[in-house]
C-alpha cells in the first residue's frame, strides 16, 4: 500500500513562485465569485425600460415579466413564472375631483374591488414618503382569486396587494403590487426597486 | 430562462413528435371532423330564473342555453328568462358542468341584454359571479359555438341537439335526429320553424341544435302550458312555503312538453349582433301605450290557401287541393293575442296526429289582432282528409278540414287580389297592399271559369267592421281580371282594410278570396307618402337633436346617433316595421302597432353604445306590409365594422397536462403561452409583450390546462411553457391538422 504523506515537512520546499501562485489562485477564485454574484444579480435584477410620454411615466420593470398596456391601466407587468398568483405590478391613473382626498380614492377603490373580487379585505392604510420625498398613501389589502377557467379544478389563491396612491395635478397615480400571499415578502424587494426607479 | 442547447433540442423534438402524433386524423364518431362535441358540451349551460325577493332564491323556471361568445353571451329562449306571468323571477343563474359526465353547477349570474318574446329568443350576458361579484365580460374566455346560416339546412339533414334533459343529476345529453320539415308563419316565411323527428324533453328548450360542422343552426323551443291546461307539467324542487316539506303546495317549476320544433338560428342574428356590439336603441318620442287585450285570445275564420304572396296574403281560398300538393297554408283571424299567448296546431288524418305538419306549443309571434297563417311549403302531402285543430294555451280554439287529392273539376275561382289606384286602362297601380288616403281604393283580382249570372259578392271591412257589401250576378267574361272599388266622397279613413270575395256555386256563398291592405300617408301620384325626411344626426342631447341638421357621416367614437323622421296619416294600431342594419346586417327589427299621433314630425330614436358607436354603415328602413317607404344611411368612422379576432369558434382546442419529470406529479400554476404566428420564441422572449401572445393558459391543481382560444389550422404558432422552479421548454412551428377537433398534449418539465 502506498502512503502519501501530507505534512509540514514538505512546506519548506515551497518556492516563492508557488507561494505567489497560491495567492493568485485564491485571488482569482474570489474575483470569479464576485463576477458570478454580479452576473447573477445582473440577471435576477435585470430590468427593461418603459416610458409613456402621454401619461408622463418612466419605469424600469423586471426583465422576463410580461408587459400589457391594453387595459384600464397605463401598463401592467406580470411574472408568468410565478407559481400560484402571477406577481403583478401595475400603474394606473384615475381622475380625481379637485376637492378629493386620498381617503376618497381609497374608498372608491374599496367599493370597486369589493364588487369584483372575492373576500376583499382592506388591511391597513398609512401615509408614506417616496424616495423623492413626495407624500403618498399606502393601502394594504388581500382578496381571494379563483381559477380563471371554470372547467378546471384550480385552488383559489390568496392575494396580498399594496397600492401606493399619489395625488398630483388632478389625478391619482395608483401603483399596485399584487403577489401570492405566500411569496409576498420575498417578492416585495422587486416592487421596492420598481418604485424607487419610477418617474412620474 | 434560457435552455441548454441539448435540452432545447430534446424538448422541441418531443413536442414536435407529440404534436405530429396527436394531430393525425382520428376516428371521430360524429358527422364531421369539425364537429367538436366536447366543445359544444362545454358551451352548453343550464339557466335557472330565480326570484330573489325572499330569504333564499326560489327557482321559477329552467331551460338550457348555449354560450355564443367567449365573453359569456348566452343564447336561449325568452319565455324562461324574461320575466312574465309564468316565470316571474328577477335574476338568472347560469350553471356549468366542469366535467363532461357531471351535472351542471351554479357558477355565474347573468342579465338579459337582448330579447324578443314573440320569437322566444333571448341573449343573456354573464356579468356576475355566483356570489354577486361583478365580472368584466371582456376578461372571460369561455368555450362558445358559432351560429350557422339556418337557411342552408335541407330536408333530411342530420341534427345533433345538445342540452340538459332534466332538472336532476343528468349531464349534458346529445340527441341525434333529422330535419323532417319546416313550418311557415308570416314572421319568417316558409322557414319560421324547423321540424325534427327527435322528441326532446322540455328542459332542453333554449339549447342548441347543431349541423354537421358543429355550428348552431336552431334553438329547440317549447312553452310550458298554464298550470290549468290539461297538458301542463311541473316539478316542485324547493320548500317555498316554508312548511318543512316539499309538496304540491310549493312553487312548481314548469316543464314544457316534448319538443319537436326549432327556431332557426337566423332569427337570433339581429339580436346577437346588437348584443355583441352593445347597441342600445331607444325611442324618444312620446307614444300612447297600446292597450293590452281585455278579452280572451280567439282564433276564427279558418281557411286554406295553396300559396302566399309577397305581402303574406293568401292568393286564393280552397277547400281541397289536388294530389301531389306540396304547399298548404292555414289562414285564420286572431284577436286579443299577446307575446305570452301559447298556441299550437295539430294536424291529424283519420284521428292520427301527423307530426310532420303539426306545430307544437310555441309562443305567439304576431300582433294583437289580424290575419295569420301557419303552413308548410315544399313538402308533399299524401292524399286524405286532414283535420287542422288550433289550440290556445292547450285548449281547442277552432278547427278546419282540408281534402288532399280533390278531383280536377274546374270550378269558378277568384284569386290574386291586389290593391291600388285605378288608372285609365282599368288596371290598378301602386305598391299593391298599402294605398294612400283618398276617396277611393280599388282592388283587382283574377277570375277563372266564371259563367254569366253566377252569384258573387264582395264585402269590404275597415278595422274589422263591415263598411260595404255588394251582391251581384256575374256579367264579365269567363276568365280574366276584374277591378272593384270602395269610395267615400268624404275620404276613406286611414287604417286596416280587408276585402272578402264570395262565390255561390250551388252551396251558398263561400269565401273565394280575401286580402288585407292598409290605407296610410298622403297621396303623391299613385303612391303613399307615409314616412319622410328620415335622417341621422348627432347632438349633445335629444332636444338639440330635433333641430340639428342631417348627417351622412360621423366621426369615429361618436357617443350617440339620433334618427328622425316625419310621418303622415298613420292610424294608431297600424302595423309598421322599423329595421336597423349595420353593414347590411340587421340588428333590430320590430313590427309594432303604430302608437303615436296620426300625423307628426320628428319621431326620434337614439342609438347609443358605451364607448361610442362602432365604425360601420348604419341604415334605417321604415316599412308597412313589407314595403319600404323610407330609409336613410350614414357612415360612422371608416364605415365598416371592426373585425373581432375572437369571434371565430372553428379551430382546434389545445389542452393538456404538465408533469414533473422526476415525480410524475402534475405541476400547478404553470403557464402555457401560445405565441402568435407572427412571432417566434426568440422574438417573444426578447420583448415579453402581451401583444405577441395568441393565448394564455394556467394549469390547475393537477397540472391540467385548457387554451380556450382555438388554434387555426395553417398557422404556425410558437409555444413557451414556464413554471416556477422548472426549466422552461419552448418550440416554434406548432401547426395543427385541420381535421383534428382537439389537441391533448402532456408536457414534462425538469427541475432546474
Amino acid at each position: 500500500m502506498a502512503v502519501i504523506e501530507i505534512g509540514g515537512a514538505s512546506q519548506s520546499g515551497i518556492t516563492q513562485r508557488q507561494r505567489w501562485g497560491h495567492y493568485f489562485a485564491v485571488f482569482y477564485a474570489a474575483i470569479a465569485l464576485l463576477i458570478g454574484i454580479n452576473l447573477r444579480d445582473s440577471s435576477v435584477n435585470a430590468v427593461v425600460a418603459y416610458s409613456n410620454t402621454t401619461a408622463g411615466i418612466r419605469a424600469l420593470y423586471p426583465r422576463g415579466w410580461l408587459i400589457d398596456t391594453d387595459g384600464d391601466y397605463v401598463f401592467r407587468v406580470r411574472d408568468l413564472s410565478a407559481g400560484g398568483y402571477k406577481t403583478t405590478i401595475q400603474v394606473a391613473i384615475e381622475p380625481v375631483a379637485p376637492t378629493a382626498s386620498s381617503r376618497n380614492i381609497v374608498d372608491a377603490l374599496t367599493l370597486a374591488r369589493s364588487q369584483r373580487v372575492a373576500a376583499y379585505t382592506p388591511l391597513s392604510r398609512s401615509p408614506i414618503s417616496l424616495s423623492d420625498e413626495r407624500e403618498a398613501l399606502a393601502l394594504e389589502y388581500a382578496y381571494v382569486e379563483p381559477g380563471d377557467n371554470v372547467f378546471l379544478s384550480a385552488i383559489p389563491n390568496v392575494v396580498s396587494g399594496l397600492d401606493i396612491i399619489v395625488l398630483q395635478r388632478g389625478q391619482a397615480i395608483i401603483i399596485s403590487f399584487l403577489s401570492d400571499s405566500d411569496t409576498y415578502d420575498s417578492n416585495y424587494p422587486v416592487f421596492q426597486r420598481f418604485l424607487d426607479a419610477l418617474v412620474f | 430562462m434560457h435552455l441548454s442547447f441539448k435540452r432545447a433540442i430534446a424538448a422541441r423534438a418531443l413536442l414536435f413528435a407529440v404534436v405530429c402524433v396527436l394531430s393525425l386524423p382520428t376516428t371521430v364518431h360524429t358527422q364531421d371532423a369539425n364537429f367538436d362535441a366536447d366543445r359544444i358540451r362545454r358551451a352548453t349551460v343550464f339557466v335557472m330564473q330565480v326570484d330573489t325577493t325572499g330569504a333564499s332564491p326560489i327557482i321559477q323556471c329552467a331551460a338550457s342555453g348555449t354560450l355564443v361568445t367567449r365573453t359569456g353571451l348566452i343564447l336561449t329562449n325568452a319565455h324562461p328568462t324574461v320575466p312574465n306571468n309564468a316565470c316571474p323571477g328577477d335574476d338568472l343563474i347560469i350553471a356549468i358542468a366542469s366535467e363532461p359526465d357531471a351535472p351542471p353547477v351554479p357558477t355565474f349570474r347573468a342579465s338579459i341584454v337582448q330579447s324578443n318574446p314573440g320569437l322566444d329568443i333571448a341573449l343573456l350576458q354573464i356579468d356576475r359571479q355566483i356570489d354577486g361579484r361583478l365580472i368584466d365580460p371582456t376578461a372571460l374566455s369561455l368555450p362558445f359555438v358559432e351560429l350557422a346560416d339556418s337557411d342552408s339546412l335541407a330536408l333530411d339533414d342530420t341534427l345533433v341537439v345538445v342540452g340538459y334533459a332534466d332538472l336532476g343529476d343528468s349531464s349534458v345529453s346529445l340527441v341525434r335526429g333529422t330535419v323532417t320539415g319546416f313550418s311557415a308563419e308570416p314572421i319568417g316565411g316558409d322557414r319560421a320553424w324547423i321540424k325534427t323527428n327527435t322528441v326532446l324533453p322540455g328542459t332542453m328548450t333554449g339549447t342548441g341544435a347543431y349541423d354537421q360542422s358543429g355550428r348552431l343552426v336552431g334553438i329547440p323551443t317549447t312553452v310550458p302550458l298554464d298550470q290549468v291546461a290539461p297538458d301542463s307539467r311541473c316539478l316542485s324542487l324547493q320548500d317555498t312555503n316554508d312548511d318543512g316539506v316539499i309538496t304540491s303546495g310549493d312553487r312548481c317549476v314548469p316543464l314544457g312538453g316534448e319538443i319537436s320544433v326549432l327556431r332557426p338560428s337566423n332569427f337570433a342574428r339581429p339580436l346577437f349582433r346588437a348584443a355583441t356590439l352593445r347597441l342600445d336603441l331607444q325611442s324618444q318620442t312620446a307614444t300612447v301605450p297600446f292597450t293590452a287585450p281585455t278579452g280572451a285570445p280567439v282564433f276564427s275564420r279558418l281557411f286554406f290557401s295553396p300559396t302566399v304572396n309577397d305581402a303574406g296574403m293568401p292568393v286564393s281560398v280552397v277547400r281541397g287541393l289536388p294530389a301531389g300538393t306540396d304547399r298548404v297554408y292555414l289562414f285564420f283571424t286572431y284577436a286579443n293575442m299577446t307575446s305570452e299567448t301559447v298556441y299550437e296546431l295539430r294536424v291529424s288524418s283519420g284521428g292520427v296526429l301527423n307530426p310532420t305538419f303539426s306545430l307544437s306549443a310555441v309562443r305567439w309571434s304576431g300582433g294583437r289582432d289580424g290575419l295569420w297563417y301557419v303552413g308548410s311549403g315544399g313538402q308533399p302531402w299524401s292524399n286524405g282528409v286532414y283535420d287542422f285543430t288550433l289550440l290556445i294555451g292547450g285548449v281547442v280554439a277552432d278547427s278546419a278540414r282540408l281534402l288532399i287529392g280533390a278531383s280536377g273539376e274546374t270550378l269558378p275561382t277568384f284569386s290574386d287580389i291586389v290593391f291600388g289606384i285605378e288608372n285609365s286602362s282599368d288596371g290598378v297601380v301602386g305598391t299593391g297592399f298599402v294605398l294612400p288616403t283618398g276617396t277611393v281604393a280599388s282592388a283587382r283580382f283574377i277570375h277563372r271559369n266564371m259563367s254569366p249570372g253566377l252569384r258573387w259578392a264582395s264585402i269590404w271591412y275597415y278595422q274589422e267592421t263591415e263598411v260595404l257589401r255588394e251582391t251581384l250576378d256575374w256579367a264579365d267574361g269567363e276568365s280574366g281580371t276584374k277591378t272593384i272599388r270602395i269610395q267615400d266622397p268624404a275620404g276613406l279613413l286611414p287604417g286596416a282594410y280587408r276585402l272578402e270575395l264570395y262565390l255561390d256555386i250551388g252551396q251558398g256563398f263561400r269565401l273565394a278570396a280575401t286580402s288585407d291592405f292598409t290605407l296610410a300617408g298622403t297621396p303623391v301620384g299613385d303612391f303613399a307618402r307615409i314616412f319622410e325626411d328620415a335622417h341621422f344626426t348627432t347632438a349633445a342631447d335629444a332636444e338639440r337633436a330635433l333641430t340639428a341638421s342631417g348627417l351622412s357621416s360621423f366621426p369615429e367614437g361618436t357617443a350617440s346617433i339620433y334618427a328622425l323622421f316625419d310621418w303622415n296619416q298613420i292610424r294608431p294600431g297600424t302595423l309598421w316595421t322599423m329595421r336597423w342594419l349595420v353593414d347590411d346586417e340587421p340588428f333590430y327589427e320590430q313590427t309594432l302597432p303604430w302608437s303615436a299621433a296620426e300625423n307628426g314630425d320628428d319621431y326620434l330614436m337614439t342609438l347609443t353604445v358605451p364607448g361610442g358607436v362602432p365604425d360601420g354603415t348604419y341604415r334605417l328602413e321604415l316599412s308597412i306590409n313589407r314595403i319600404i317607404f323610407a330609409q336613410t344611411e350614414a357612415r360612422v368612422g371608416i364605415g365598416q365594422l371592426p373585425i373581432d379576432r375572437f369571434a371565430q369558434a372553428s379551430g382546434v382546442q389545445f389542452r393538456g397536462q404538465i408533469f414533473d419529470t422526476q415525480s410524475g406529479a402534475g405541476i400547478s400554476g404553470a403557464t402555457v403561452i401560445v405565441i402568435s404566428d407572427l412571432f417566434n420564441v426568440e422574438e417573444f422572449t426578447a420583448q415579453w409583450d402581451q401583444e405577441q401572445i395568441y393565448a394564455l393558459a394556467t394549469t390547475d391543481r393537477i397540472g391540467r390546462f385548457i387554451v380556450e382560444r382555438l388554434l387555426q389550422p395553417g398557422a404556425q404558432y410558437s409555444l413557451f411553457v414556464i413554471a416556477e422552479g422548472y426549466l422552461p421548454i419552448s418550440a416554434d412551428g406548432l401547426e395543427v391538422a385541420p381535421d383534428s377537433p382537439s389537441l391533448d398534449i402532456p408536457f414534462y418539465l425538469t427541475r432546474g
